[in-house]
């Protein structure tokens, strides 16, 4: 009975790891102007209460910008004439890991971090052509001008 | 001579262009709390730690770094618009369940209508459900346990009429209770959902 039990469990926690849901890696919360978000040759518009995938590029036009938070409770704001990349971010609600790393390609984008990087700082960076930025606090802006 | 000179100029004003614009530039703003933080910034050059708020570091094409300060009124009329863009603060509920399964109680149930009233009144607002256990039972099947609360928690958010997408569901099993117990011991106040309103 108890096996029975705890097969229905990891039946359910698997089903939930492969459901849609969980791909949801971050929600917009609030969007001006023109942003859209670019994902393996489609583009999309990005709206408040959207969400955000893994390798999503968020693209912000002139007088645009864009603040999103993932999972982790990370904030992040993206200023105009931006590209951000969802380079590699996972997050295990469960055991709190995972990783994020973003690709700042262009732009301004100023980042408060969640509890991924109280727990596991060194999984969180962000990348500039030139630079990584490793966190080992909270609160910080990166630009490539 | 005179176009000579402009020429020169010219040149001059690029050179000096290039070596005050840097290919990237990170600034340390300060905790909210006035904790100590940091950021560390490596290139294929160099690497440096900025670890005083407002500190900035500007990288070259080169990978060169340099370190400077800024200040607040600088940063607020540069990155004014990204600053102001931070979200209210969170919400937080705490939900029991009767004894062994993921039933909620009576209390706990009348609390819902106003953690959705709280997640529609923000832009995006979304409900985050993290449950817990006690330590009866093994760590993989308190997980699965665990789960199962969130989502049972999270299916009363979506009928509710709250959007499925905007509600999260995490279980996070024996590894963070509220009271510290030994293993298999019974702790009513562990079995709890935490409602993250965001």
């Amino acid at each position: 009975m108890r096996a029975t039990r705890v097969f229905f469990y990891t039946l359910l926690l698997l089903s939930s790891a492969c459901g849609a849901q969980d791909q949801r890696l971050g929600t917009f919360k609030s969007i001006t102007g023109e942003v859209n978000v670019a994902q393996a040759g489609t583009m999309r518009t990005a709206e408040t209460g959207g969400g955000l995938q893994s390798v999503d590029r968020v693209l912000t036009g002139r007088d645009a910008s864009a603040t999103f938070m993932l999972k982790d409770g990370t904030v992040v704001s993206v200023g105009p004439n931006s590209t951000l990349e969802l380079a590699k971010v996972q997050f295990d609600t469960t055991t709190q890991d995972g990783s994020l790393m973003l690709n700042l390609l262009q732009g301004t984008i100023r980042v408060v971090t969640g509890w991924l990087a109280k727990l596991h700082p060194e999984q969180v960076m962000v990348n500039t052509p030139t630079s990584v930025v490793g966190v080992r606090g909270t609160d910080f802006i990166v630009e490539v001008p | 001579m005179s176009s000579m000179l402009k020429l020169t100029s010219g040149l001059l004003a690029a050179g000096l262009l290039c070596a005050c614009a840097p290919a990237s530039r990170v600034i340390l703003l300060p905790e909210a709390s006035g904790k100590p933080t940091a950021v560390e910034v490596k290139t294929v050059m160099a690497s440096q730690l900025l670890s005083t708020p407002y500190q900035t570091a500007s990288v070259s094409k080169s990978g060169a770094l340099a370190l400077g300060t800024t200040d607040p009124q600088v940063v607020q009329e540069r990155y004014g618009r990204l600053i102001a863009q931070k979200p209210a603060p969170d919400e937080q509920f705490l939900l029991y369940f009767e004894p062994g399964g993921s039933q909620l109680t009576a209390a706990s149930l009348e609390v819902l209508p106003t953690i959705v009233a709280r997640a529609l009144a923000r832009q995006g607002g979304e409900i985050i459900v993290v449950a817990h256990t006690d330590r009866v039972g093994s760590v993989s099947a308190n997980d699965a346990l665990s789960l199962h609360r969130a989502k049972t928690v999270r299916e009363l958010f979506v009928v509710q009429g709250f959007k499925p997408d905007l509600v999260d569901a995490a279980g996070r099993g024996e590894r963070a209770p509220v009271v510290a117990t030994d293993d298999e011991v019974a702790e009513p106040q562990n079995r709890r959902a935490e409602i993250i309103v965001r």
